[in-house]
């Protein structure tokens, strides 16, 4: 089934340029494994940087360092002409247990491995170690769960692995990702059936606008 | 030369447009696939080295725009090069131009560069390229000439967007980086980006 919901351009540009934060890369990549549409949008944003890289006035180098680096290069050519190819590794048959490859540098490489922290009533949480300094964390809210109203200070990516959640920007299935700014306020509530998962990036500490949301915010921690 | 300013007080930016003015059609998308092939089918040193003295300047200026330093800098852009001779092979000219795969290889090698996880993945083997046939049937002639068509179509980009998708490209700001070194609002960034990605979009005719 292909995703309702799809990543920004300017993130997608952004993705392409190399400028997304480990943390909000890792979520944009795991929803391009599973949607043509923005992987074709991504190989138009990759034609810029290289329109633009092959435009690029090659500053003048030093003379001498750039014929030892060209020497450097045609030795490495003997070298390589000796050897054999290196063979692209096939990828490995799909096993249900496997988390998507983007994730598994952060929250380890199968679900059965997750260990989930309890938040609060019918939420579970892992949160990977610090990185970048944006969050990357992992979501688990149980079937018809209401979130509490919250805004963003910045940018939030949320990508659903699994289960759906319904706020004013519509439904989110498995795949659909939510790419939202400060100008988005919502309350997410779990579809019934199946527990909610979904890996969230965030550059900013989300913004609760009631009072008991301000009060768990602390205990939350994002 | 037609520039008088020096070259090192142009951002790389303004140098790609004073570059493109130079020199429109000496040395386009055509000319380097073709170089590209006699690489793939003869194994061709010579055509090989023109690419290489032509990149590996652009790829190292590009690597140090992004933050590598001076070293990792040459010693990434020397490892695209080489990436580009042993899967020479697999290079599709009408998938892509020559410039966009080493575009995306010397990103990708920066990017593993900086990452140290156990379990990371090279960014080589992320999903990226859209399989073939969701591309459709594009001949090499129409990439050559939708290449063309992007590069003037990046000149004529409004100056903001045009510094902005340069922040993005040339030194990897993120969006909320350059909403505060530009003190704008985070929201104006990403629409700008996006107007900017439509203009620029290939196989979209008759925009301005």
């Amino acid at each position: 089934m292909s995703p309702r919901h799809h990543l920004d351009e300017a993130t997608v540009v952004s993705f392409a340029a190399g400028a997304l934060s480990p943390e909000m890369r890792a979520v944009a990549a795991t929803h391009m494994e599973g949607c043509a549409q923005c992987r074709e949008s991504l190989a138009q944003a990759e034609h810029i940087g290289g329109a633009l890289l092959g435009q690029q006035q090659a500053a003048p180098a030093d003379a001498a360092r750039g014929a030892r680096l060209r020497e450097a290069m045609l030795a490495l050519l003997d070298a390589e002409s000796a050897a054999e190819p290196p063979v692209r590794q096939e990828a490995a048959p799909t096993d249900p247990d496997a988390l998507p490859r983007p994730l598994q540098p952060y929250f380890g490489r199968s679900w059965r491995g997750l260990r989930w922290r309890w938040m609060a009533p019918g939420v579970h949480m892992i949160r990977a170690a610090r990185g970048s300094g944006d969050t990357l964390i992992l979501l688990r809210i149980a079937p018809g769960k209401s979130m509490p109203l919250h805004s963003h200070q910045g940018t939030e990516l949320t990508q659903i692995l699994r289960g759906a959640y319904d706020d004013v920007l519509g439904h989110f299935g498995p795949g659909d990702v939510a790419d939202l700014d400060n100008e988005i306020e919502h309350r997410p509530v779990t579809a019934p059936g199946a527990p909610c998962i979904c890996v969230a990036a965030l550059d900013a500490p989300l913004r609760f606008p009631g009072w008991l949301a301000r009060k768990l915010q602390p205990l939350v921690g994002l | 030369m037609a520039t008088h300013r020096t070259q090192e007080s142009l951002s790389p930016f303004e140098t790609a447009r004073a570059m493109s003015s130079l020199e429109p059609h000496a040395k386009d998308a055509s000319y380097w696939a073709s170089q590209m092939a006699a690489v793939s089918c003869r194994r061709d040193r010579d055509c090989f080295m023109r690419i290489y003295d032509h990149y590996a300047p652009r790829l190292r200026l590009y690597l140090r725009g992004i933050g590598s330093p001076e070293a990792v800098a040459e010693e990434l852009a020397q490892e695209a090069l080489l990436r580009l001779w042993q899967r020479a092979a697999s290079y599709d000219a009408t998938r892509s131009s020559l410039s966009t795969w080493l575009f995306r290889i010397a990103r990708n090698l920066h990017i593993d560069r900086l990452r140290r996880e156990p379990l990371w993945v090279p960014v080589d083997d992320e999903p990226g390229w859209p399989d073939r046939d969701e591309e459709g049937d594009v001949t090499s002639a129409e990439s050559h000439a939708e290449q063309v068509d992007l590069r003037r179509r990046i000149e004529r980009l409004p100056a903001v967007q045009a510094r902005l998708i340069r922040m993005s490209y040339f030194e990897a700001k993120s969006h909320h980086e350059i909403a505060s070194e530009l003190a704008m609002p985070l929201g104006t960034v990403k629409s700008s980006l996006r107007r900017a990605f439509i203009r620029l979009q290939l196989g979209v005719r008759g925009q301005p």
